[in-house]
């Protein structure tokens, strides 16, 4: 009985590595989404009609600051969140 | 980002510079490479700036740009990581938030936002364009 449930355990586990390899790209590719990816990744909670939070951000000369905030209230902010790799 | 060259004059962008998804000395992919896209993860609030920077310079990329301190206080706000798009409204609430990326970020969606409000403005400049075309033809000898 113990064998099946170890084998079944084995065959769950080789289908995650091979599942998350196909959607990474590669072995290597599965690790770092494990590794690397995944606690960064979050749902959120925010959802359609939740207040905007706010926060500060730095801007590209480096030395000044400003809020998320000071954009909205007299148009619509389109807010694209990204990396360059 | 057409997106930003069709609606700027209705709407404001913000681009915000978060955690890099694929640095060097994490989870660095091929395409990174063959596209000349490698940097390690930011450690200080420097590095960003310059890896922003050398971003905006090597797109000449149009939007307002700011960047998330080290606390990553915008990234968790938002849930940004590794790419999302929001819209905020004129009252200060979310009216669109995009799907986590890289498979459920599509900014066609923000685009289908801005136009049910604007207006489609890639249809309107091609009709335009269309009808010039139309009017020289039945103009020319």
């Amino acid at each position: 009985m113990l064998k099946w449930i170890g084998a079944v355990v084995v065959l769950l586990i080789l289908a995650a590595v091979i599942g998350l390899s196909v959607m990474a790209g590669s072995l290597r590719g599965a690790y770092g989404l494990v590794r690397y990816a995944l606690p960064h990744m979050h749902r959120g909670t925010l959802r359609v009609g939740d207040d905007a939070p706010d926060a500060s951000l730095l801007a590209l000369d480096g030395s000044s600051r400003f809020h998320i905030r000071e954009r909205t209230g007299v148009r619509p902010l389109v807010i694209v969140f990204g990396s360059y790799t | 980002m057409q997106i930003y060259k069709d609606y700027k004059d209705h709407a404001d962008f913000l681009t915000v510079y978060v955690r890099e998804a694929h640095p060097t000395d994490e989870w660095q992919m091929n395409s990174n490479v063959k596209e000349d896209v490698c940097y390690a993860q930011p450690k200080t609030l420097e590095q960003r700036v310059a890896i922003a920077n050398d971003f905006v310079e090597r797109f000449n990329y149009p939007t307002p740009f700011g960047i998330d301190d080290m606390t990553n206080a915008a990234n968790d706000a938002y849930a940004a990581w590794p790419e999302r798009i929001y819209i905020i409204d004129e009252q200060r609430r979310i009216a669109y938030r995009g799907g986590m990326g890289p498979f459920n970020y599509h900014p066609e969606e923000a685009r289908a936002w801005l136009a049910s409000r604007y207006g489609e403005v890639r249809a309107k400049r091609l009709q335009r364009y269309l009808t010039r075309k139309i009017t020289k033809r039945a103009v020319a000898p």
